[in-house]
């Protein structure tokens, strides 16, 4: 963090986008499954408002970021994930 | 012979017997059309996110079973017309 604030001063130039090494951590770790019934993590995936965090945000690689959405989809459908936020919700009740 | 998960959440009103008669139902149309019943987890009532035919609560019920691809669209149809059901979802097991 210190060097990246460093090379800003140096150059005064346009802010370089420094890359952070992020790995998929359903690639790192083999035994998570994907599932549409898991609400634990898949809440992870979802921003407070219900909708589904972009890649860059979670780190995910695509294939399994396709699952996540997936899996999403599906606890929306069966009532376990929100399609949109609870304060919202309570408005319209 | 494909592995399938039968999710459906039942109304929360109804008693524990006539779950059971609804699971064991669900269960006959499985049979009936040369599936296997592997197993039935019932989750008990649980809290839904949203509404769901003015309904806050269901009771979610779980069955893994094993069936012909072509039993499926007609078992969901079937789990339509329960009263007591009001949702199901049937998916595909991976592996």
């Amino acid at each position: 963090m210190s060097e990246e604030m460093n090379n800003e001063q140096e150059h005064k130039g346009p802010r370089k986008f420094i890359a952070r090494p992020k790995v998929c951590q359903f690639c790192s770790d083999k035994n998570i499954k994907i599932d549409y019934k898991n609400t634990d993590l898949l809440r992870r995936f979802v921003t407070e408002e219900g909708r589904i965090r972009p890649r860059r945000q979670t780190g995910t690689c695509a294939k399994h970021q396709r699952a996540v959405a997936v899996a999403v989809k599906r606890a929306r459908y069966i009532a376990l994930l929100p399609f949109t936020s609870e304060p919202y919700q309570d408005v319209i009740r | 012979m494909r592995k399938y998960e039968v999710l459906f959440i039942a109304n929360p009103d109804i008693d524990e017997d006539s779950l059971n008669g609804v699971i064991e139902k669900i269960s006959g149309w499985i049979q009936a059309s040369g599936g296997v019943v592997e197993k039935v987890e019932n989750w008990g009532k649980k809290r839904l996110t949203y509404r769901i035919q003015k309904q806050r609560d269901g009771q979610y019920v779980l069955i893994t079973a094993n069936m012909e691809p072509s039993a499926t669209k007609e078992l969901s149809n079937n789990l339509r017309f329960v009263e007591s059901i009001i949702r199901s979802m049937i998916t595909l097991v991976e592996k």
